[in-house]
């Protein structure tokens, strides 16, 4: 048994647990998995203080670790600060070091220590999305003031690489400078982290901080609300770093963003977990989105606070469960509405609901998009 | 159970661009990323769920610059107990046949009771070394082994042929067994695990080491002489031949015949 990872999960208080079962209650996968928060805090405590009568908790047997999502409603919701969350992600690197690890979460976190990314794709394609736009790539000559670090899912698929080029059209359109890391750029390692591989993370983090500061990198924003998260609380160094809901808010603020067209349709937004239950951030993709001319804005029947996970995080985008994505709901609910549009905030999000409404049939009848293809469109 | 397992660290390819290197017989690797054959990993986590069920010790052998030291320590972390690394400028440009006298080199004087080796290299590609290794050292051996039952004195193998055929062979033991992928599911190794694998032993041995000589080794100690390298041409023909067998055959015979080849 690994000593660190048992020590890092002793430091949470399980006293605190009150078994009120709030976070089970509010799991959006437990209802279709095994999962069950609240049993392995109590599981946990017997973990940790062999003292007590039960059976020892058989943690190499419980597969259904990898069906958390991190979310983080468990955490968000607990009455008592539990953070049933990290327990997880401690009870994963747990089966991480014993090489319990699935089969295709093992090849994404071999991709990302060979490759720099969990698709294992060759780093030499990492800049392709670019094309023919108008970048800067980071250079030895020139200090970055503004880095845009455009992510795995942006750099190599091929839905995702749209946002990281509306992203690129619209801070040119605001003739705003910035540069992008090119080939260099390395995944953020948030969902490695999340994984439990916590020693390819501290590597990752390493190496990125390094990158950054050998470019002078002043500020950083982000496409995925996952990379944002990794540099805002998880590199142990403060960092000036901006999902880009929060900068383009900001120039909405200052007056710097003048639309031309308008989108006559109506919309609904999904929060990504990442930014919203993980940090707050709730009023700036609004505030963007609703800025926009033409377009009629319907909240989903659970949203804010009270929104529901797409299923992309935590690594599920490489592991998938039995039953159906929590995102098909979504795409129903978004119906419900009378939405034409989901407007997402996440690639993620933008691809585990591309997917939904195809499996659901529902191609005809809504799309997903993510907020800077509205503003590249209407800019 | 001693088990020694031959691995040979490799440049990924199925993803990359391949270039041919200034010398014309061989590719650039500045740009490509290298890890465990994947046949040989296969063969690695059979030797370690072998040792698991049984006990006894896993050894790994290489032949290989300091860079085949990462392939080693992965080994290692996933369970393996000891590492020797072959390195000798003199074993460059060796062919299969004399890789295979240099690993004979080593493990002529190591006790085992079963070998195992990748079916083939996912560079070279020729699917040898185990084949010649088993006849330098005497023992018997069995290639794209898919299963392997250790039974008292000999294993029952099971061989994987063409068609999905499957073919159930008992071979005498100590053997060599070169496997195929599929056979097990390779465990994930962590970072902090091949850290860790930092604390067990890895030999380096040269050419004074194992008793060998110069000439035995590298180009001169080859059967093989690798011409030219190059990346095939891409044809702008295709004639797709349409009919019964008979009438597909004659006319294959026909093209070969008008070109001068047969
Ligand atoms: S919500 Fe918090 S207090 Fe309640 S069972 Fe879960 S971890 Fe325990
Ligand atoms: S983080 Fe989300 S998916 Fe994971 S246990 Fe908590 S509520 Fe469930």
């Amino acid at each position: 048994m690994a000593m660190e990872e048992l020590a890092a999960i002793k430091k949470l208080d399980f006293n605190m647990c009150m078994q009120c079962g709030k976070c089970t209650g509010s799991c959006p996968v437990s209802p279709k998995s095994k999962l069950n928060p609240r049993r392995f805090m109590l599981e946990t405590a017997y973990l940790i203080s062999p003292l007590t009568m039960h059976p020892p908790l058989n943690i190499q047997e419980k597969g259904e670790l990898w069906d958390c999502t991190t979310c983080s409603t468990c955490s968000y919701r607990c009455p008592r600060e539990v953070k049933p969350m990290d327990v997880l992600i401690g009870l994963r690197s747990l089966l991480v070091e014993a090489g319990n690890v699935p089969s295709t979460l093992g090849d994404a976190l071999e991709g990302v220590y060979k490759y720099g990314n969990p698709w294992g794709l060759s780093r030499s394609k990492r800049q392709e999305w670019t094309q023919d736009l108008k970048v800067k790539y980071a250079s030895e000559e020139e200090k970055i003031d503004l880095l845009y670090f455009v992510g795995c899912a942006a750099s190599y698929d091929s839905r995702a690489q749209v946002v990281a080029r509306a992203i690129v059209k619209n801070l040119n359109a605001l003739s705003i400078d910035f540069s992008i890391l090119g080939n260099k750029e390395t995944c953020c390692g948030n969902e490695i982290i999340s994984l439990g591989e916590k020693g390819l993370f501290e590597e990752i983090a390493g190496n990125n901080l390094a990158l950054f500061d050998r470019y002078g990198v002043q500020k950083i924003v982000t496409t995925s609300p996952h990379c944002f998260h990794a540099f805002k609380s998880r590199y142990g160094r403060e960092l000036a770093v901006k999902h880009y809901t929060q900068y383009f808010a900001d120039l909405i603020d200052e007056e710097k963003i003048r639309f031309s067209g308008k989108i006559g349709k109506v919309v609904t937004y999904q929060d990504p977990c990442f930014l919203g239950k993980h940090n707050d951030i709730y009023d700036e993709p609004r505030k963007i989105i609703e800025s926009i001319p033409g377009l009629r804005f319907e909240e989903l029947g659970r949203s804010g606070k009270r929104s529901v996970c797409c299923e992309g995080g935590g690594g599920r985008m490489w592991y998938d469960i039995p039953g159906e994505r929590l995102a098909e709901d979504r795409v129903r609910e978004a119906l419900d509405v009378g939405a034409e549009i989901i407007v997402v905030a996440c690639p993620f999000c933008l691809l585990t609901f591309d997917d939904a409404i195809k499996t659901s049939g529902n191609e005809e009848r809504i799309q997903v998009k993510d907020i800077m293809e509205l503003v590249a469109e209407t800019l | 159970m001693e088990i020694i397992v031959c691995v040979k660290h490799v440049p990924e390819t199925a993803e990359a661009e391949i270039a041919i290197d200034s010398s014309g017989k061989g590719i650039k690797t500045e740009d490509l990323v290298f890890d465990i054959n994947e046949w040989d990993d296969y063969a690695v986590e059979e030797a370690v769920l072998i040792k698991e069920k049984l006990g006894g010790r896993v050894t790994i052998v290489t032949v290989g610059s300091e860079d085949a030291d990462k392939t080693l320590r992965k080994c290692l972390a996933k369970g393996a107990d000891r590492a020797i690394r072959l390195t000798d400028k003199a074993f460059d440009g060796s062919d299969a046949y004399a890789t295979a006298k240099i690993l004979y080199g080593v493990i002529k004087d190591l006790p085992f009771d079963l070998i195992l080796t990748g079916t083939q290299a996912g560079d070279d590609g020729y699917a040898q070394v185990g084949v010649i290794l088993a006849g330098f050292l005497g023992i018997p051996h069995a290639t794209m082994v898919k299963k392997i039952e250790l039974m008292e004195g000999f294993t029952r193998v099971n061989r994987e042929l063409e068609g999905g055929l499957e073919q159930v062979m008992e071979v005498g033991t100590p053997a060599l067994l070169a496997v195929q992928t599929g056979i097990n599911e390779p465990r994930y190794v962590s970072i902090m695990g091949i850290r860790k694998a930092r604390q067990k032993e890895l030999k380096v041995l040269g050419l004074n080491d194992l008793g060998l000589k110069e000439e035995e080794v590298g180009e001169s100690g080859s059967w093989i002489t690798v011409e030219e390298m190059f990346i095939p041409p891409v044809e702008k023909e295709a004639e797709i031949l349409v009919g019964g067998l008979d009438a597909i055959s004659s006319k294959i015979v026909e093209t070969l015949r008008a070109r001068g080849l047969i």
